[in-house]
């Protein structure tokens, strides 16, 4: 009977209609990323006055916003032509909205475009009875005051418009790129970063877990008005991968270091992991991350477990601030109209040089989307009854986006696994190796250079 | 004798800490009144991994010193090494305000904010920035550029920066002595006041600091720094290589490191082996000369090598007009020089420091080269700092940064 009760329960998850909307430059930007990435079962559309950018875009539907108003070019910075824009597309946007449940609103904020018609079509959303999740980018700050303000009337615009907004700041999300990186891998990185969070977000009202974070769990950690995503994603391997997870996902760049986090009210915290999953490991998880939550805040625990995950966990985040705590960074703002021009010749090289992991990470949703049909019942078993279940329903669980962040240590710890032969450093056992053109300098050169010395 | 003449130098590096008393002297000279020494323990390649023990060493150092020199020690500088140090050059410059009458300190220092303004990762700190060469309204080789009309200064600078987080450990390990830092400096920045002569920096000089864990180096072009930085292997490694190749405990490696130790291959005859007694808890065992020089050599040429590489990308060795000056523990191998030598094809000096009077014995030990350093740059630092013009070695102070 539990058995039938959860397999509706998936199916319901599943009967969601999901769509992902870009609009703007930027939006198209994130959907780009989002299909290479590999998103699973959802529609996608692409939205923008400028033609030259909508025929590039990978999304299957495409509406191209202000025929007569544009003219096929863009909106030029000016938010009421993107407004004007949007209006004469209405029908068309209307038709495009038919039949969906959620809607997954992708906007870069500050521009002409995405600025003037995001809240017009988030507001459409809302007579559809469609839920809304708009997800939108606050520009960089050296793009300039105006596009700033830009920003923030319409993002005040879309928090009335929308269920639930999630908002980034570009300028927090470039912290993360090395100094010496281009400046097409600070773009890469912030589409990079709203991808993964799209795709927690998505398997998060999609699926339900052993204990469900449902769309309500969602808006109360996204709560509040004016306020500024915290987001973090990680995943972790082996003996040691709920401290991995959390260790990735406290360094998104959004999260600074966890520290963000004392300043929020609510946490949603989702863990999903392979069978093999212990409640130990939760526990521990759990332990650690308490230390960066205030006493105050209440925890949004939701788990799950996913056949597809053994030997691995991950670890998705989500909460909000107010935006005075972040005011410093974007005290000068920025705007993202200028994004598109800047973004896509840079797109592809840094696609390649990035995506083939999260490539397999998306198949790996694909895959588990399919596995929902058929909840495996041991997971229960293996799964801590001690952690209050809120449903009875489990499935396969919720975000398995990209790997979190480039975690730079990564590559030290493979090389060392690669040798074919034991390495030894001696007293150099426990200290930080040298590394030197890949080479671990702590090993004895006549081992490296396979002499002879006996 | 005035507080203000004692100045000392603390090097905690990976062998041994050592504190360095000198005495400044009007006419410019240092004078070493002594050298306290511990064996350290608690530091890995330069950076301090223990902090209760590596305390407790520079603590033993310091009463030693206090001991030999008659002196009570309030404040020292701090030499800082560890492969997390980077460094680059880069060239500030401002517009002279049109109205002045030539141009200003502040001008100057408006030049080397600009210098910084470059994106180092923002968990680093900058350490230095070296004074290269003025130019004023493009002319070279300015020297002091204060009063001089122009419209526009610019000055090249040697920046050298590392991680916030591991120099502030070694800050506060001494501050926990307790003990006032004066300052801290970059160890071959040190090193170098006292092996390189004026001269030697002039025409164009390498140092090489081979110590315990790490490799610094440093290099002069035109009497200014162009290189420098720091390779994350030292003697450490060589002892760790010959206790790993030889199956000896750590403690016999070393001994038998510096004792029997040569890079030079192909000099023993076959069958010519070194015995190591029995004693309680280790059965005597006969070493090979040459599997000893082999393990040796190869891990000594090895970072050479690694060196001039690192070197080689900025193609100023060609510059170097007066050779390579090894200094530090390792610089005592037999043979080191000659294997330089082959490997850079220019001449090497061992050597050790050099402009100082007092205590020969302190300073004409290698080892000792950059506790000695710090306080020749201290007392650089000191004559610089009334209100006098600085001259190209005046560096402010890590922690106003």
């Amino acid at each position: 009977m539990i058995e039938i009760n959860r397999l509706s329960a998936a199916s319901a998850g599943l009967d969601m209609k999901i769509k992902i909307i870009g609009i703007g430059g930027a939006g198209s930007n994130i959907l780009d990323r989002l299909v290479l990435d590999g998103i699973g079962d959802v529609d996608i559309v692409a939205m923008n006055t400028d033609v030259q950018s909508l025929t590039s875009s990978v999304a299957r539907d495409k509406v191209q916003l202000g025929r007569n108003t544009t003219r096929g070019l863009g909106a030029g910075g000016d938010p009421e032509i993107g407004l004007a824009a949007a209006d004469e597309a209405v029908e068309e946007i209307r038709q495009i909205l038919e039949g969906a449940s959620i809607l997954f609103l992708c906007v870069g904020l500050g521009g002409g475009t995405g600025s003037g018609s995001a809240a017009l079509i988030a507001g459409l959303a809302k007579e559809h009875g469609a839920l809304t999740v708009v997800f939108a980018t606050l520009p960089f700050g050296f793009e300039g005051r105006r596009r700033a303000r830009q920003a923030e009337d319409a993002l005040a615009a879309l928090q009335e418009a929308a269920d639930v907004v999630v908002c980034f700041e570009n300028d927090k999300m470039g912290e993360a790129v090395p100094p010496k990186a281009g400046i097409h891998q600070a773009f890469a990185n912030a589409d990079q970063t709203i991808g993964q969070s799209v795709k927690a977000i998505c398997g998060l009202v999609r699926r339900s877990g052993l204990i469900h974070l449902g769309f309500d769990d969602l808006s109360t950690a996204l709560r509040n008005n004016n306020t500024r995503c915290l987001f973090g994603f990680g995943e972790g391997e082996g003996d040691n991968r709920a401290h991995e997870a959390l260790a990735i996902a406290l360094r998104n760049p959004l999260m600074d270091r966890g520290r963000m986090l004392a300043d929020a009210s609510n946490v949603l915290v989702n863990v999903c992991g392979g069978q093999d999953m212990t409640l130990n490991e939760v526990q521990i998880l759990m332990e650690e991350l308490g230390r960066h939550i205030g006493d105050q805040t209440q925890i949004l625990f939701g788990a799950a477990v996913d056949p597809k995950m053994t030997n691995r966990m991950s670890l998705t985040i989500i909460s909000s601030v107010p935006a005075a705590e972040t005011d410093a960074s974007r005290a000068i703002p920025r705007d993202s109209s200028a994004l598109p021009a800047l973004r896509e010749p840079p797109a592809p090289a840094s696609d390649t040089a990035d995506s083939a992991q999260e490539r397999e990470a998306g198949e790996e949703l694909g895959q588990t989307s399919l596995v929902m049909e058929t909840p495996p019942p041991e997971a229960a078993q293996t799964e801590p009854p001690a952690v209050r279940p809120k449903g009875g329903s489990k499935v396969p669980p919720a975000p398995v986006p990209a790997a979190g962040p480039p975690p730079p240590k990564a590559p030290v710890e493979r090389q060392e696994t690669l040798l074919f032969e034991p390495v030894t450093r001696g007293r150099f056992e426990k200290s930080e190796p040298t590394i030197i053109d890949g080479e671990d300098l702590d090993v004895p050169t006549f081992l490296r250079r396979h002499i002879k010395v006996k | 004798m005035s507080k203000d003449n004692i100045l000392v130098g603390l090097e905690i590096g990976t062998s041994k800490v050592c504190v360095v008393v000198g005495e400044s002297r009007p006419d410019g000279s240092v004078k070493v009144l002594g050298v306290g020494q511990a064996p350290s323990r608690g530091v890995r390649k330069g950076e301090i991994v223990d902090f209760e023990t590596a305390s407790k060493c520079v603590h033993d150092a310091l009463v030693d010193a206090e001991e030999k020199s008659d002196v009570m020690i309030r404040s020292v500088y701090v030499g800082i090494t560890g492969s997390h140090i980077g460094s680059f050059n880069n060239r500030g410059s401002v517009t002279v305000a049109e109205d002045q009458e030539g141009i200003e300190d502040k001008d100057f220092e408006q030049v080397r904010t600009n210098a910084r303004e470059v994106s180092i990762p923002s968990q680093n700190a900058f350490i230095h920035s070296v004074l290269q060469h003025y130019y004023v309204d493009g002319q070279d080789g300015v020297l002091n550029p204060i009063g001089m009309m122009g419209g526009k200064l610019e000055a090249d600078f040697h920046i050298v920066h590392g991680i916030t987080t591991r120099i502030k450990n070694t800050i506060r390990c001494v501050k926990e002595i307790p003990l006032e830092v004066e300052d801290v400096v970059f160890n071959p920045l040190a090193a170098a006041q006292v092996v390189l002569t004026q001269d030697q920096k002039n025409l164009g000089a390498l140092m090489i600091d081979m110590g315990g864990g790490v490799t610094d180096y440093i290099l002069y072009v035109d009497g200014a720094v162009k290189q420098s930085g720091v390779l994350g292997v030292g003697g450490d490694h060589i002892t760790n290589d010959i206790s790993m190749g030889l199956r000896i405990p750590m403690a016999k490696s070393e001994k038998l490191k510096i004792e029997e130790g040569s890079v030079i291959l192909g000099n023993s005859l076959p069958g010519d082996v070194i015995m190591l007694k029995d004693e309680c808890g280790f059965a005597g065992k006969e070493i090979e000369r040459e599997k000893l020089n082999t393990i040796i050599h190869l891990r000594v040429r090895e970072t050479l090598e690694l060196l001039k590489r690192t070197l080689d990308e900025e193609n100023y060795l060609d510059f170097v007009g007066s050779g390579i000056f090894i200094t530090g523990g390792c610089s005592l191998l037999k043979g080191i020089d000659h294997l330089a030598e082959e490997l850079f094809g220019m001449p090497v000096h061992v050597t050790h420091a050099q402009t100082m009077s007092g205590l020969t014995s302190a300073f004409e030990n290698p080892q000792f080269s950059t506790g000695i350093g710090l306080i020749k740059y201290a007392q650089a630092l000191q004559s610089d700092r009334p209100g006098r013009w600085p001259r190209w070695l005046r560096l402010p102070f890590f922690g106003n940064r």
